[in-house]
């Protein structure tokens, strides 16, 4: 029978030059310290010697163009690269010192693709599409100079509207825990992204956070109080800039009703930057 | 308004770097064949993200097309 041995969430740009020319030295101070407890998260993640790590995040208009943009997509095949970019900007350039290609559990994926449709999620599925920094800065901070354990990269639309609502997102996570304990595997799960930024998705509220609804999410994850969660609406989460959360919500659904310790919450002038760890029974 | 249009655009310029280069240099001739209001193309030709953004392009777009990204 198989197993979620770590669940964890985090911010997704972790790069201190970037946090640097964002918000000063202490952008730099501030995502620095949020990175060394993500690292202390990988190495209780690697110590669990896991067969696969979930990782659940959203695509930034990298991966999906405007031809088609999945609510939830799962990666399937042997191996995924990262996204390349020409002259890299902003949250773009934290890729460019990262490994090109990355390993995928395979049979897991399949498994909760394949599971999926039949008990009516109705997945996209990509043998091609690469992953930006919402899965490959996390990994990578996690995983540091060890062998990256084999993927299984899933897309949620969070940004582009209309996007899968909130519990929805926690019932497919739940449909990944069921295929996880018919599994053989031991599995890690992350999700990433958030906590508030990028209100209403607006250039001219670049710098604008929502610090107390992250505390709000932040007190029902603790006490693993989870049915307040289902109810967020897009709406919500638009105007409180915590569009990356739904990414979280299926991470939820995988491990209710686990509850969350906080290894890090900071706040910056562009971003509350956050890691969360569950307790696993 | 077109939110497919402005976001395609955005999407071209972001990865197809030649565009990006044809852009630079004579935006009004660059973008003369897309489907777009005229407010949205005085946006682009002024290179003003910020509008461009009003105007419903994706905020992780504007922020992101090299050389010409909104901060």
């Amino acid at each position: 029978m198989g197993t979620i041995v770590f669940a964890g969430a985090m911010s997704h740009v972790l790069d201190p030059e970037y946090y640097d020319r964002a918000c000063g030295a202490l952008g730099r101070r501030t995502v620095q310290a949020c990175m060394a407890q993500i690292a202390a998260m990988g190495e209780r993640f690697s110590a669990t010697n896991a067969d696969a790590l979930v990782v659940v995040a959203d695509d930034h208009l990298n991966a999906f163009s405007f031809n088609a943009v999945p609510a939830m997509c799962v990666r399937i095949g042997r191996d995924v690269q990262r996204m390349s970019q020409d002259h890299a900007e902003a949250f773009d350039k934290v890729l460019e010192h990262m490994p090109e290609r990355y390993p995928l559990h395979e049979a897991l994926a399949g498994a909760i693709l394949e599971q999926g449709l039949e008990a009516g999620f109705d997945l996209a599925m990509s043998w091609e599409a690469p992953i930006d920094h919402a899965f490959l800065s996390p990994v990578n901070v996690m995983h540091g100079a060890r062998a990256i354990r084999p993927l299984v990269p899933i897309w949620i639309n969070c940004f582009v509207a209309p996007q899968p609502t909130a519990r929805r997102c926690f019932a497919f996570g739940r449909h990944i825990a069921r295929v996880v304990a018919a599994s053989p595997w031991t599995v890690g799960m992350i999700a990433t992204g958030g906590l508030s930024h990028f209100p209403e998705l607006s250039l001219s509220r670049v710098g604008e956070t929502d610090t107390v609804f992250d505390r709000k999410l932040i007190h029902w994850m603790e006490t693993g109080d989870h049915e307040p969660l289902l109810a967020l609406s897009a709406d919500e989460l638009h105007k409180s800039g915590e569009h990356e959360f739904l990414n979280w919500m299926v991470l939820l659904g995988a491990v209710t009703p686990a509850r969350a310790d906080v290894r890090y919450f900071g706040e910056l002038p562009r971003i509350n930057m956050a890691a969360v760890e569950w307790r696993l029974a | 308004m077109s939110r497919y249009a402005v976001n395609s655009l955005l999407y071209r310029l972001k990865k197809d770097a030649a565009f990006r280069a044809r852009f630079v240099t004579d935006p009004a001739a660059a973008i003369a064949d897309a489907d777009l209001s005229d407010a949205e193309r005085a946006a682009f030709v002024a290179r003003d993200m910020r509008r461009i953004n009003e105007l419903g392009g994706y905020l992780h777009l504007v922020m992101s097309i090299p050389g010409l990204a909104g901060h």
